[in-house]
């Protein structure tokens, strides 16, 4: 048989070269490693203002407020509220701040097995309604403004139809509405998930399983190169802190309230109601035209999670007339780990909502 | 309320749980791998040569599995946690352990690029080794259900029925978990032979002298394979299948351990759950009634 020619010699007198960087690049770690190193996450200064339970609402006064009107943010069951405030030179919450919005964020805490028989009326009717109805209280105000993320988007979503009233603009980023699509390995793959089977089992849906599936979206990337990366980098003081806080961030999902799965994964992923106006909440039917609010829709380009199909029909099924949508290049989460992202959307972010003070 | 600063996570546990899971999924390849040098028969995940000395797969997933168990350790966990003070020996072996394999995984790819067997289909996973996903359900039927026919055991308050049924739905895991993990190798697997039937197409054969760059275009290629594996009704039906195997096992295991407690007269995870329900519904009444109760119109408590 034909065989390849290669100069050996050459490739080990390189791969023996590159051993010998990575000797000096592991003499300059270990000094690395041995100092003080900086991985908090959600390290920005806030007051627990209002708890229900296991949920807790954070407040995040800023320097120099601008707006009357503060912001709520909703962040995804499926993982912790501390994405928006990852690392202090990549933190959403601390871009907002510098724009002189007054924020809360709902930090949805960790569900244990006296959790799964919430639902979600219990998440939006329930434990955002009365934070929502706080804020108002506190501030003397009808209103709040609402920005979503991922499926906590979703239920921005869901709660702005059902509370019109109560919502001055909407925001929602890589919120997905359509489920119906080819796209998507979630979308594809919870179409044949037996939920039913599942919660049963289990009781709340386990955190672990949640990783191992994300982790699963690309294993080449999340199992291999991640780590091949860190290794080349690890002499890099600020590449292995920022490693380490994204890395305590993928690894800290909770358990989700199993009747909230049951009924998110049915009613959305598998039979698509919420975008047909056929999903009920708390026994009222959820009509996107009472989306009535300004809309700022905001999602990636490259977003293999939630795809550009799966956000981009809320502005055309809204209720609103004041509708503006947003593609960035963008994967899921590079809106909140990249900076160059947030220096772009957020001072963006601050002027819609400005501009509709009133 | 008090200011408030980050608490700590609640991520130990869960890395913990991940790094086994990663080392379980390595140590299943290093099982399981039919080995990148060898052509390895279809259907026959046990080949003699994936556990040959001296394989280099083998090697390089020993190297793996050897630095993702340092990250296991306790301490080290634990240090990566709370700002990274570990002795500097641990660093230094995880590094050290974790660039052995990088440079045996080069060196393993080097060996495959030099091999010129036959090469398989482009992207069509229903074509390659179909037969693996017969293989395992019939090690099951042949060798594992007929051990389900045991004695009793004695446990006190265990049915032969419920030992036997948790067994069996361990057992229906193991082979679906198996199957699963196997799927999982293919990409790996399909796309070494890709390069390696790219370069030969090229006529003139480009020699991969920087490895980074060679990495870089498998690691795309591997991307690739596996965007087509997820999207395939065999990925999807082997998932499923998984799921449903560790939910029954999950179900019978619960079971079996429900038997015991009554038999101690304990209350069992369907007692808890119920009296969870209860509760659930009793807040929520409460809920509902204090929210009619409450001030309809909004208030400035505080600024």
């Amino acid at each position: 048989m034909d065989r390849t020619k290669i100069p050996v010699d050459l490739i080990l007198a390189k791969v023996a070269a590159e051993a010998e960087a990575a000797q000096h690049r592991l003499e300059k770690a270990r000094d690395i490693f041995l100092g003080p190193l900086a991985t908090d996450i959600g390290a920005t200064p806030y007051e627990v203002v209002y708890q229900e339970e296991r949920v807790r609402l954070k407040y995040y006064r800023p320097a120099a407020p601008r707006l009357k009107t503060p912001l709520l943010l909703v962040h995804a069951l499926f993982n912790r509220e501390t994405l928006l405030d990852l690392q202090p030179d990549r933190s959403v919450v601390q871009n907002l701040l510098k724009e002189g919005l007054e924020i809360y964020l709902v930090d949805w805490g960790l569900p244990t097995r006296m959790d799964q028989f919430l639902t979600v009326d219990d998440h939006i009717n329930g434990y955002l309604d009365n934070m929502v109805d706080f804020i108002r209280r506190r501030h003397g105000i009808a209103q709040v403004n609402l920005m979503g993320v991922c499926l906590g988007g979703t239920f921005a979503v869901i709660y702005a139809a059902l509370h019109p009233e109560k919502i001055r603009n909407l925001i929602t980023t890589v919120s997905p509405i359509h489920f119906d699509i080819t796209k998507g390995l979630l979308h594809i793959w919870m179409k044949e998930i037996d939920v039913d089977r599942l919660v049963d089992a289990f009781g709340n849906l386990p955190g672990n399983l949640v990783n191992a599936a994300f982790l699963l979206l690309n294993p080449p990337r999340l199992l291999l190169d991640k780590y091949l990366g860190f290794l080349e980098n690890m002499d890099d003081k600020a590449f292995v802190e920022n490693f380490i806080r994204i890395e305590k961030w993928i690894f800290d999902s909770p358990d989700i309230p199993g009747e909230t799965v049951r009924q998110l994964v049915k009613d959305l992923y598998q039979e698509n109601r919420l975008v047909q106006g056929r999903m009920e909440v708390g026994g009222r039917r959820v009509d996107l035209g009472q989306v009535t609010m300004p809309l700022l829709n905001i999602y990636g380009r490259y977003d293999h999670l939630v795809p550009p199909e799966a956000c981009e029909v809320l502005s055309k099924q809204a209720g609103s007339r004041d509708t503006k949508d947003i593609c960035l290049d963008t994967g899921h989460i590079g809106l909140y780990v990249s900076s160059r992202f947030q220096k772009e959307i957020v001072p963006q972010i601050a002027a819609w909502l400005l501009a509709r003070e009133g | 309320m008090a200011q408030e600063f980050s608490k700590k996570t609640a991520s130990e546990p869960l890395l913990a749980a991940w790094i086994k899971w990663t080392m379980d999924f390595w140590d299943a390849m290093a099982q399981m791998g039919p080995g990148l040098t060898g052509e390895g028969q279809a259907g026959n995940p046990t080949s003699s040569e994936a556990g040959a000395p001296g394989n280099p797969w083998l090697l390089s997933l020993k190297l793996w599995q050897a630095f993702f168990s340092l990250l296991t350790e306790p301490g080290t966990v634990a240090a990566v946690f709370q700002g990274i003070k570990a002795p500097s020996a641990i660093i230094l072996s995880m590094a050290q352990a974790g660039w052995g394999g990088y440079f045996h995984l080069h060196r393993q790819w080097l060996e495959a690029w030099q091999e010129t067997g036959p090469s398989s289909g482009g992207n069509d996973f229903e074509t390659l080794d179909q037969d693996i996903f017969k293989i395992c359900p019939e090690i099951y039927e042949q060798d594992f259900r007929q051990l389900m026919n045991l004695p009793h055991l004695g446990l006190a308050g265990l049915t032969r029925e419920g030992v036997n049924r948790a067994t069996e739905k361990f057992t229906q895991f193991q082979t679906a978990m198996a199957e699963f993990i196997y799927l999982l190798y293919l990409p790996v697997k399909k796309s070494l032979r890709a390069m390696r039937r790219e370069q030969e197409q090229g006529g003139e054969k480009k020699i991969p002298e920087d490895f980074k760059e060679y990495y870089k275009s498998w690691l795309r290629t591997l991307e690739g394979h596996y965007m087509t594996l997820f999207q395939s009704q065999e990925y999807i039906r082997t998932l499923s299948h998984t799921l449903i195997a560790l939910e029954e096992f999950t179900t019978a295991k619960q079971e079996l351990l429900a038997e015991a407690l009554e038999a101690l007269s304990l209350p069992s995870r369907r007692d808890l759950d119920e009296l969870c329900r209860e509760i659930y519904l009793l807040k929520k009444s409460a809920r509902e009634m204090a929210k009619k109760l409450a001030p309809a119109e909004p208030s400035r408590e505080e600024g």
